[in-house]
């Protein structure tokens, strides 16, 4: 029988793994925005596990703005990637410090 | 073991495994294949609880115009892949941090018992209708915020066409700014002849 903490168990996990992605993969831009693709799609699955065993569909909606917002998330930041690129001809994160932050 | 269960179990190691090796195997092009695959399992995942209409969104959506982008991207600039130097570290410091989160939050999923605060009372009556319920939902409680997410992907176009306008002229329509900071130096070069 499957219950509850089965599914949170396995967000959890999602959700750690793509953290550790975004330590791991700070070398590769792309990488690094499939990793925070994960982290999201970790609490949607959490948003989801809820709305469905306390009988409520608002999680779901919930989940329907976070995949909106998540969309134009990527599009843009895919957008800069490329124009990035245009520019420098590298995607290495730590060449980018014009700011010197 | 009923099929619930071993498909539960099934989904969830295709899904924990190849995030794994997206993560650790560091080419682009096979981690954007690898989060086809997630996707997939994890639409089959949303299926189980009931979300249908979120998991054909996710499909849709998801495979469908977010990871085709990322394809593009990925084929249209070509990047060289490398091997990551100095990684060990980083390797470390990744593992110990996920590891202790996790940790936190098996504690507060197991401690705090959810089950026993949430009423578990799964509707399960025929008639129920996922889709219907979403949009009545979203169109009487949560209008306002609907418009702002619609505006939202407004300004995501907007501004993924912006940022990517080269400055470059491509045809020969006349410009007025220009035609205005036009004067009469600009145009006309007046050379005094001194020999007669």
């Amino acid at each position: 029988m499957i219950t509850m903490s089965h599914y949170l168990v396995f967000s959890a996990l999602l959700f750690c793994i793509s953290v550790a992605g975004i330590f791991i993969n700070r070398k590769n831009i792309l990488l690094l925005l499939m990793s925070i693709e994960l982290m999201l799609l970790a609490v949607n699955t959490n948003f989801i596990v809820f709305s469905h065993y306390s009988n409520d569909i608002t999680g779901q909606v919930f989940v329907f703005f976070i995949l909106a917002v998540a969309a134009a998330e990527s599009a843009i930041g895919l957008a800069i990637i490329v124009s990035l690129f245009r520019i420098r001809n590298s995607l290495e994160i730590n060449l980018i410090n014009n700011l010197k932050g | 073991m009923d099929i619930i269960t071993i498909l539960f179990y099934l989904v969830t190691s295709v899904i924990i495994l190849s995030s794994m090796s997206l993560v650790i195997l560091n080419n682009t092009v096979h981690a954007a294949l690898l989060l086809v695959l997630i996707f997939f399992n994890s639409a089959i995942l949303w299926l189980m609880l009931k979300a249908e209409f979120l998991a054909i969104v996710l499909v849709l959506v998801y495979v469908g115009a977010v990871l085709v982008l990322f394809l593009f991207v990925i084929m249209l600039l070509d990047i060289p892949i490398k091997k990551n130097i100095s990684q060990k570290l980083y390797l470390l410091f990744s593992v110990t941090i996920s590891i202790i989160m996790f940790a936190e939050l098996y504690m507060v999923i197991f401690y705090h018992d959810f089950v026993a605060s949430v009423p578990t009372s799964a509707n399960s009556a025929l008639e129920f209708n996922n889709t219907y319920e979403i949009g009545l939902s979203l169109f009487t409680n949560y209008i306002f915020s609907f418009e702002i997410t619609a505006f939202i992907l407004l300004v995501a176009i907007i501004a993924a066409i912006a940022i990517n306008m080269t400055g470059r002229q491509r045809s020969l329509r006349q410009d007025p700014g220009k035609q205005i900071l036009e004067n009469k130096k600009s145009r006309l070069k007046i050379i005094k002849d001194e020999d007669l």
